[in-house]
């Protein structure tokens, strides 16, 4: 198992203002797994999240990242964690404007201080078909050229997992699937493990497995075919 | 929308009070000059008040023809005056007094006072009407062997009654024992000098004056008018000496400090309004950023159906909050920083009166109206771009500001300010204007150079950054790219940050180069004329002293030959002029100039003087002396004086002290064998009498010379130092803004495993680069000042100090880390998913 979730729970506020952000979630992520995690807003997701890459700390339970008991690590610890054994994709690209994409890619491997793998480098550099945009700046570059730039910085150090947070929201349907294409290639080409929190069922669909919250549980965990259309909170989700 | 203005402010409070205090610096130097000069001006007013309240007439040589407005070195009124005063009708009682400066008093372990406060051998009065000092303890001195001392200096000095005093004036060195510690008006100090009472008779021996007095009060018969015996005196006496009635007399002391005061406060006003104006960089800075930050709450404004008045209105609305915020407490502040500079000023040697502070209202209007007025000023470009955000960028994310009008005019609004800035300066320098409208084009035009030079700064900042961010980027990497990158993102915020700064480094550097240059000029004009072993020179480094000193060296066995050099004053033709006298026989021997001989009635001209006037050889120079006597002198001959030492007029020393009422000496040379004589043999000879005057080798000399130099040049450092903290405080608030502005790849750069010492380093880079932006603009431009300033100074020798400059780009860095600080803390210790979900 990469990643090992047991009886985690999350709460914010105190008191009677105490909101049960997560209520007791296990759940286990394989290598190699593409595992899509959807629910309807509040359900926790973005929250489980956030506790498997070490971004928070879970009020009660357990998350495992790569042999490692999180709630051992101290802030330092769990920054070089991050930076060595997680990637990250955001919402929003988070690209810093001021280096290129290329210098974009390398800043993780920039920040820890190492040796670009250049034939890795390569290879991603190949996988995103940017090789002629390098030198660009983001703000040159179209949205999905901007996140398939953030796809190739996330998997840059060879992370142990990459966490995907709606990688496709701030998307067009066409460069969202030009990237759920890049992302479904990565986990079979790379084999790498990549865990995604989505609202969209379209991009749900290019997973391997399905999780679905609601309320903080987990109320769904299986095949992505099999769940769409089924649940409550589709239906939100597609009303959105 | 008043209320909008106000949430505006409230919302970001570092940002409110960083940029307050931008403005609270600005004012706090200007009250802190108004209330420190006030202070002093109303101490002295209160001294001479008390001084002369019991005096109905007073009697003083007249003082036209001091160049210094002080009085005190005039020579002294003859005794004949007094005795014709006496038979005057009217007058009840009269009393001829001593109060001469140019003593030297000896602390207890027999060195002279280290305080350059004046020091003051007086004489007690009979009549305790006049004077003004009470003792407040002990008593008046009775004996020649008593002497009184003003209690703050007894106090400073560890003087009691019944000690042993030390004395040296124009007579040796001799004790006293002490009978009393005075007051004057309740003060403990005599405006911050040293007084020494003695008897009247002793007071006159010790100064050189027997038989003649400084001062003399009368008091008039009861029922008589003051007036009109005031006016009978003054038919009766030389014109020579002026008759006032005590009260004009004190309002004429308090008037002559005053008039010294105004310079000192001119002076530090220009500190002042220097600050003010890095300040109102920082407040545009400020503005410029905060307004695009909200660019969008603005547009969200206009589709609420606010119009472009009132969205202008709210800005400004913040600026004057600001304003009035900042500028109370800069009133605040200044009354604490007028304390700071009487302590500083007191570090340097003057100690200066302070009875209670005194804040006037004028105090409070200036700084209130003046730093209102630069906020406003500051933030009106920003507030008219808040104006025109369109209201769909509401609508909208990451709107930019479109490109005003002035942005398009920038460049060559900037061009054309620095060139009209340089050409101000050129006139103010060279086009031989009176000296205070070319000080102020100087002025006016430097403040052009500084803002112009701010102005094309954006245009610099890439390159600049890119050299100065090369090394920093190879040694530290990503974060130092970061850093970098950072720094030419918003060129225009870092131009102005920097500008901020740069006009300290400025003035800076040209302080800097300046004082240097002075002292390799004051070397070489060492070398170029000195041809003696060694000096004598007061120890205090510029006051005349007792010419036994000189007479005691001139016996000594090798001593060959000493020349005396003694600077008076004259007035030629209604202007003031400087005359050295020199002793014509042993001065050409000591001295390398081509000085011609000079007799009983004949004078040597300066030769920028002659040029000036269009004096030749064989015209006459009418001159009138402090003595009041009018000399017709022939122009033996045009001096060049590659030395530096000699004025616009050359007399003999006879005619100096024939005609000019001066018997000390200023300086004096001195030629010996070394063989023969040493230095040390001089010491000893002076040591014991004259513990006022010391000798020096041409080497000590030029130290001596260097050591002055320097000391004015820490105390214009220490008061540009406010400058530099508010260019200090500018980069906090720039890079606080740049932070909040760039929270979300704070976020993002932590979440991918950055740690928070990287973050902090980034932030602290950023700094140290816009520091040194501002470094290397300020040492240019101060060296460009500097080059400038010096052309118009005759033989100035410019040693540009490399080293001194080196340190000076550093210390720019070390300011940015230092500014970054508070900055980096926050970078760091934002929380990651919060700055990751910030707008």
């Amino acid at each position: 198992m990469i990643v090992t979730a047991t009886g985690l729970t999350r709460s914010y506020g105190t008191g009677e203002a105490t909101v049960r952000a997560l209520a007791g979630v296990d759940v286990e992520f394989p290598a190699g797994a593409f595992t899509a995690i959807m629910g309807p807003s509040g359900s926790g997701k973005s929250t489980l999240m956030h506790l498997l890459a070490g971004l928070d700390r879970p009020t009660s339970g357990s998350v495992v990242l790569a042999g490692t008991e999180l709630a051992d690590l101290g802030d330092k610890e769990l920054t070089t964690l991050r930076r060595d054994k997680v990637g990250f994709i955001f919402q929003s690209f988070n690209l810093l404007p001021v280096l290129s994409a290329e210098e974009n890619i390398l800043l993780p491997l920039s920040i820890a201080g190492r040796e670009a793998d250049q034939p890795w480098v390569d290879r991603l550099i190949d996988a995103i078909g940017l090789r002629d945009r390098l030198g660009h700046r983001p703000a040159e570059l179209s949205g999905g050229q901007q996140q398939r730039v953030a796809v190739a910085r996330a998997l840059a150090s060879r992370p142990a997992v990459v966490f995907a947070d709606e990688p496709t929201g701030n998307l067009d349907s066409k460069t969202s699937t030009e990237v759920m294409e890049l992302l479904r290639r990565c986990v079979d080409e790379f084999g790498q493990t990549i865990v995604m929190v989505t609202h969209d069922p379209r991009a749900a669909a290019y997973a391997d497995r399905l999780v679905q919250l609601e309320d903080g549980r987990i109320v769904r965990d299986g095949a992505p075919g099999a769940a769409a259309g089924t649940s409550r909170s589709d239906a939100v989700t597609h009303g959105v | 929308m008043r209320r909008v203005a106000l949430r505006g402010l409230l919302a970001r409070k570092t940002r409110l009070a960083l940029t307050a205090l931008a403005v609270a610096l600005g004012v706090t130097l200007i009250s802190g000059t108004y209330v420190f000069t006030d202070t002093i001006d109303a101490s002295f007013d209160r001294i001479f008040s008390a001084a002369y309240k019991g005096a109905d007439v007073v009697i003083t040589p007249n003082d036209d023809v001091a160049l210094s407005e002080s009085s005190d070195d005039l020579p002294p009124i003859e005794g004949a005056v007094l005795d014709r005063i006496e038979r005057i009708e009217g007058v009840e009682n009269v009393e001829g007094s001593i109060f001469d400066q140019g003593g030297t008093f000896l602390t207890k372990k027999g060195e002279p006072f280290a305080a350059q406060g004046p020091k003051f051998v007086a004489s007690a009065f009979d009549d305790e009407r006049f004077g003004g000092f009470s003792y407040a303890e002990g008593r008046r001195p009775r004996t020649p062997d008593e002497v009184a001392i003003d209690k703050a200096t007894a106090r400073r000095e560890g003087f009691s009654v019944g000690d042993s005093f030390e004395i040296q004036a124009e007579a040796p060195k001799q004790a006293y024992t002490i009978s009393g510690l005075t007051q004057v008006a309740g003060v403990d100090s005599y405006g911050g000098a040293a007084v020494a009472q003695l008897t009247l008779p002793e007071a006159q021996r010790v100064t050189g004056k027997q038989g003649k007095y400084d001062e003399i009060d009368l008091a008039v018969a009861k029922g008589q008018d003051a007036d009109a015996v005031s006016a009978a005196i003054r038919a009766a006496l030389p014109k020579n000496v002026d008759v006032r009635t005590g009260a004009a007399e004190a309002a004429d002391r308090t008037g002559e400090i005053s008039d010294d005061l105004g310079f000192l406060q001119t002076g530090l006003l220009a500190f002042a309004g220097v600050s003010l104006f890095v300040g109102a960089f920082i407040i545009f800075n400020t503005f410029s950023i905060t307004v695009a930050q909200r660019a969008r709450e603005f547009a969200l404004l206009r589709t609420l159906g606010a119009s472009r008045p009132q969205v202008l209105r709210a800005v400004l609305g913040e600026g004057v909050v600001l304003g009035v915020l900042g500028s109370v407490v800069g009133l605040g502040l200044g009354i604490l920083v007028a304390s700071g500079l009487r302590a500083l000023f007191k570090a340097f040697g003057f100690e200066l009166p302070s009875t209670g502070t005194v804040l006037e209202p004028r105090t409070v209007y200036v700084s209130l109206g003046v730093g209102v007025v630069v906020t406003l000023a500051a933030c009106l470009t920003p507030a008219l771009r808040a104006t025109r955000v369109p209201p769909v960028a509401a609508l909208r994310e990451g709107v930019a500001l479109p490109a005003s009008r002035s942005s398009r005019l920038a460049f060559p609004l900037a061009l054309v300010l620095t060139g009209l800035g340089v050409a101000a300066m050129s006139v103010g320098l060279f086009a031989g204007l009176e000296e205070s409208p070319a000080l102020l084009l100087v002025g006016l035009g430097a403040g052009a150079t500084f803002l112009g030079v701010a102005l094309l700064s954006p245009r610099l900042v890439g390159p600049i950054a890119s050299v100065i961010g090369r090394p920093i980027e190879a040694l530290f990497g990503v974060t130092g790219r970061l850093a970098r990158e950072n720094t030419v993102r918003q060129p225009g915020r870092t131009a102005v940050t920097a500008a901020a700064l740069m006009i300290g480094v400025a003035l800076v550097t040209f302080a800097t180069i300046f004082a240097a240059g002075g002292k390799s000029t004051i070397d070489a004009a060492i070398d170029a004329g000195l041809r003696g072993q060694a000096v004598l020179q007061n120890q205090d480094g510029f006051s005349p002293f007792a010419a036994g000193a000189t007479r005691r060296v001139a016996e000594l066995d090798g001593v060959e030959r000493v020349a005396a050099v003694r600077f008076v004053q004259a007035r030629v033709e209604g202007e003031g002029l400087a005359v050295s006298g020199v002793d014509t026989e042993a001065f050409p021997a000591l001295y390398r100039t081509a000085l011609p001989p000079l007799g009983d009635d004949s004078v040597a001209v300066s030769e920028d003087y002659a040029e000036q006037q269009g004096i030749r050889v064989g015209d006459t120079v009418a001159l009138t002396t402090a003595t009041a006597k009018r000399l017709e002198l022939r122009v033996a001959g045009i001096v060049e004086d590659k030395g530096r030492l000699l004025d616009e007029l050359t007399v003999s020393n006879d005619v100096v002290a024939r005609d000019f009422g001066q018997r000390k000496d200023s300086l004096v040379i001195v030629g010996y064998s070394p063989g023969k004589a040493t230095k040390a043999a001089i010491d000893n000879a002076i040591k014991a009498d004259f513990p006022q005057v010391e000798a020096l080798t041409a080497e000590e000399f030029k130290d001596d010379a260097a050591g002055q130099v320097d000391q004015l040049l820490v105390l214009v450092y220490a008061l540009l130092t406010l400058t530099v903290i508010v260019a200090m405080f500018g980069i906090v608030n720039t890079l606080v803004l740049s932070v909040t502005e760039r929270t979300r790849e704070l976020g993002m750069l932590r979440a991918i495993g950055t740690s928070r010492r990287q973050i902090r380093r980034v932030i602290r880079y950023e700094a140290v680069i816009t520091a040194q932006i501002g470094g290397v603009l300020g040492i240019l431009l101060g060296l460009l000042l500097a080059l400038l300033v010096t052309r118009t100074i005759d033989d100035f020798s410019l040693a540009i100090p490399y080293g001194l400059l080196l340190g000076l780009f550093l210390a720019a860095g070390a300011a940015g880390i230092l500014a970054a600080v508070l900055p980096a803390r926050r970078a760091s210790r934002l929380n990651v998913l919060e700055a990751l979900a910030y707008e």
